[in-house]
């Protein structure tokens, strides 16, 4: 499904991920000390503008998929306004006893749209970087060894395997009469029985495969040739320079209502 | 073949896997500890936030050279990415702090040893890290200081907990054999193997 998405041919697409990356750093830190509820909100909103205009993602799917960070924004605010470091001013009610402060719910709100934020960035990187493009760029761009990217992208070829392993176990063990229990206790007792099994044959697979590579002549080192080369662009610059300026903007302007 | 400190491919491949298995496990508790935060708030992300370390404890003392317990926990959040996480930005943050914190604590025994209580204080590393991180990224510091202390009282905890379970894990995998050529199967082999030359073996 993310697929789709990753190999269409936009701008968001086409920029380097560590640029992406670091960006996404970048309005982390940028959003730490803001605690008004209008500046994260405005940068929602141009975040999933950006998202759909830039990375040709349908607003549809950016809200469906944001769901479950509106609803942890949501635990920011009640818990802003229950156990606040400090009581605002300004009561509107009082619930079971407890008086409930604007400003509190104003803070919690400010951290709600800050993790719809976070969440967007996050979107915004996941949705148009292949995980295989990204391994080559912190290859490449980076300073990642080329030992640990292959490595890493070698080891993530049998998540398939796992997958497969994992339902022979399960017949395995309902041939053996050791059937499928519901419940939070039955998932328990399950898992318990499955995770050595599964640890060890990953283990194994993954000895025979460090063998395999080895003895075809990999040995990781820098002085290679690439098969995909990943270059820094001026489509990096653009967009570093767009979001340095949406933030600059931002943060100059949030002074008018704070 | 004496061991060296450096990491080899088959390290760096075998912790991989290893990670992986727990990224994927990572992701399954997200919605775990979401339901759990849904009612208790950040306590109840406290409650369960050592289970997010276990990779790094697990790697570390299978492997037990410098840097596993970092990277393990990085490829774990990766994987968590990968697979379809969609706050990477905190997830990678976390991964990377959380990383450290355990690393730290490893690199102060000059990652030669591995008891329980190192691996429990790794894993409270782990979790500090993990508070720190949050504290920054959620704003923590708009919350009641005795809510903060208890979160990190019940993360501290959790984190040790996890560095039990996790020690429990990789000892099971050792007795399957499948660690022999690691660090840690090589020491419970040399430990049989001292046993019979002792002749405690009562014949």
């Amino acid at each position: 499904m993310l697929e789709q998405y990753q190999t269409n041919n936009h701008f968001l697409q086409q920029v380097n991920p560590l640029a992406k990356l670091i960006a996404l750093l970048v309005v982390i830190a940028a959003m730490i000390f803001v605690f008004d509820p209008w500046t994260p909100f405005l940068l929602w909103v141009v975040s999933v503008l950006m998202l759909h205009l830039l990375g040709g993602i349908p607003v549809k799917f950016i809200t469906l998929i944001s769901i479950p960070f509106m609803l942890f924004g949501l635990t920011f605010v009640w818990i802003n306004a229950v156990f606040p470091a400090e009581r605002g001013e300004l009561i509107l009610f009082s619930l079971f006893g407890l008086p409930i402060a604007l400003e509190n719910i104003q803070t919690g709100l400010s951290l709600g749209f800050r993790s719809l934020v976070f969440g967007t960035w996050s979107l915004l990187f996941v949705l148009t970087t292949s995980p295989t493009i990204f391994l080559h760029s912190l290859i490449q761009n980076g300073k990642l060894s080329p030992r640990f990217g292959y490595g890493i992208m070698a080891a993530y070829r049998l998540i398939p395997v796992f997958k497969n392993e994992w339902q022979q176990l399960k017949l395995a063990h309902r041939i053996r009469g050791l059937g499928e229990k519901g419940g939070l206790i039955g998932r328990y007792r399950q898992m318990k029985r499955y995770a050595i099994p599964l640890l060890a044959s990953a283990i194994r697979k993954a000895s025979r495969l460090a063998i395999a590579m080895e003895s075809k002549g990999f040995d990781g080192s820098r002085n290679r040739t690439y098969y995909r080369v990943i270059r820094w662009s001026s489509k990096d610059a653009f967009f570093a320079m767009g979001v340095s300026s949406i933030l600059t903007v931002l943060m100059i302007s949030r002074q008018w209502w704070i | 073949m004496i061991p060296t400190k450096k990491l080899q491919l088959r390290d760096i491949i075998v912790m991989s896997a290893i990670s992986i298995v727990f990224g994927i496990l990572y992701l399954v508790w997200i919605f775990a500890a979401g339901l759990l935060s849904g009612v208790l708030g950040p306590m109840g992300g406290a409650l369960l936030s050592g289970l997010w370390i276990m990779a790094c404890i697990v790697c570390a003392y299978i492997i037990r050279k410098p840097g596993v317990a970092f990277m393990g926990e990085m490829i774990a959040a990766f994987t968590e990415v990968l697979i379809g996480s969609v706050s990477a930005g905190s997830v990678l943050l976390l991964g990377f702090t959380q990383g450290i914190g355990c690393e730290i604590v490893f690199a102060l025994f000059l990652w030669r040893r591995y008891w329980l209580p190192i691996l429990m204080l790794a894993g409270m590393g782990g979790t500090t890290a993990n508070f720190v991180t949050s504290y920054f990224i959620s704003g923590y510091s708009q919350l009641a200081p005795g809510l903060l202390v208890a979160m990190l009282g019940v993360m501290l905890v959790s984190g040790a907990l996890a560095a039990w379970l996790s020690k429990g894990i990789a000892d099971k995998l050792a007795q399957t054999g499948v660690l022999n050529s690691f660090a840690l199967g090589r020491e419970k082999l040399q430990k049989e193997r001292e046993r019979k030359n002792h002749g405690l073996r009562a014949n």
